[in-house]
């Protein structure tokens, strides 16, 4: 691997978001293309970091730090990636859902897919069902993306999806959950077309969702 | 003490319930009881070993109290191998102190941005003011202050929650300095009085196993908790 690449996914890992713009900048001006910096530096880290998060060997601070450094270092790259022709590869709508005011997870797929290529219209956080099925309407996604931090809240996962049913709208979208107490056994429970155990994992989910992974 | 079917009784519960189950529990079982540290749920996986651990320590086929909610699914995957297993259906700690489920999901509809302190979480757990303190000695002011509010700018509530009005009191000022702390984010201080319903309840049913009653998950052996049983579809 490009030497400034490892640089770069060690210091998403490590969290520090004074030095990754200057890394993506030399790697850009080693030559390496837009999507490589993306896919094998910052990714690489970010995969990382989800990893070791899930295993309990790094906490909500380091992660927080480690998605700072991620903006900062995506701040520079966007416009190269848009730029060197990385087409838009499908719309997701994205919320933390009712009842739930945790984001810090959605956030970072949010973050992931559009670096992924995704338009991503983010709706927030303690979202409603209806708020979901007017965002639908109104943006026409491919794909709905809801996240969960607690127990208590994942069952609105459920009731969105439901009502997405009752509102004639499911079969135009695939819908993706994720968060904390989420695993692939309740998003079956509640027909999800799918689950990212990560921030990581979410963006390679919604790429595969839409046919472009 | 033995229940209705004869199996030896045997308790693992949180600390948070701790003071609790002791006035419940009668004295044997009480000094016999472990009571395991607070926290085990910030990383859920390692609740679930810890409470497999000490149930796979005990071989005579036995009762077993648990004294944990689904706790972050904490408790998910726990096997019951030959004894048989008896935990309240409650997501957490806050449901169990609030005395049901349905007085917590009440609270999470009125005002999501919640943050609970109980006796036990004050005493040897966290709280935001707690863990700004931590924060600061690791990474500075300027870094802990922004970690902080990254972490619960969109709370609004800060609610002391316990089952008796002698431990509000008792907890009242040291909560009260973390609802000072979280003006920052204008978070408003509340004190919720709950009961000791469920976990008097707890100990009530090992006595009489009711496998209908629907605020108590029974396991039988070789049986699981599993998440869905808490969660439904």
């Amino acid at each position: 691997m490009n030497e400034t690449l490892e640089k770069l996914s060690t210091c998403i890992l490590e969290g520090d978001s004074e030095a990754a713009p200057g890394l993506v900048q030399q790697a850009l001006d080693d030559g390496v293309v837009p999507k490589t910096i993306l896919d094998e530096g910052m990714v690489v880290g970010m995969n990382e970091v989800g990893d070791r998060f899930r295993r309990g060997d790094m906490f909500v601070p380091e992660v927080l730090m480690s998605a700072d450094a991620m903006q900062s270092g995506l701040e520079i790259l966007r416009p190269e990636l848009v730029s060197s022709g990385v087409k838009l590869i499908g719309k997701v709508v994205l919320g933390t859902v009712q009842g739930d005011l945790h984001d810090i997870g959605k956030n970072l797929v949010g973050m992931m897919c559009e670096g992924a290529g995704f338009e991503v219209i983010d709706l927030g956080f303690n979202q409603k069902p209806e708020a979901f099925i007017d965002a639908v309407k109104e943006h026409q996604p491919d794909l709905v993306g809801m996240s969960a931090l607690l127990t208590t809240t994942m069952r609105a996962m459920g009731h969105t999806i439901k009502s997405l049913e009752e509102a004639g709208l499911r079969e135009q979208v695939k819908v993706m959950v994720g968060g904390a107490p989420v695993d692939q056994a309740f998003a079956d429970r509640i027909g999800a077309d799918g689950y990212g155990s990560n921030a990581v994992a979410g963006s390679d989910l919604a790429k595969r969702l839409v046919g472009a992974g | 003490m033995s229940t209705s079917e004869s199996l030896p009784l045997v308790v693992i519960a949180c600390k948070v319930f701790q003071g609790l189950l002791e006035a419940y529990l009668p004295e044997d079982v009480a000094a016999s009881t472990t009571f395991k540290d607070y926290g085990l749920h910030r990383v859920p996986s390692k609740l679930t070993w810890s409470v497999q651990d000490e149930i796979d320590r005990i071989e005579q086929p036995s009762l077993i109290l648990l004294g944990y909610g689904l706790c972050g699914n904490g408790l998910r995957g726990v096997k019951s191998r030959q004894h048989t297993l008896v935990i309240p259906r409650a997501d957490d700690c806050i449901a169990i102190l609030l005395g049901s489920r349905e007085a917590y999901l009440e609270e999470f509809e009125s005002e999501p941005g919640t943050y609970y302190l109980t006796k036990g979480w004050l005493e040897s757990g966290s709280d935001p003011l707690k863990e700004y303190n931590e924060y600061l000695e690791t990474y500075g002011q300027e870094e802990a202050l922004w970690l902080m509010d990254q972490q619960y700018q969109h709370y609004k509530r800060l609610v002391l929650v316990a089952h008796s009005r002698a431990d509000l009191d008792a907890f009242r000022s040291q909560a009260q300095a973390v609802a000072k702390f979280c003006e920052r984010w204008d978070m408003h201080y509340e004190e919720k009085l709950g009961s000791d319903r469920f976990i008097a309840r707890l100990v009530e049913i090992a006595s009489s196993l009711d496998k209908d009653d629907k605020d108590f998950l029974i396991v039988p052996p070789g049986g699981e908790i599993r998440q869905e049983d808490f969660i439904g579809g």
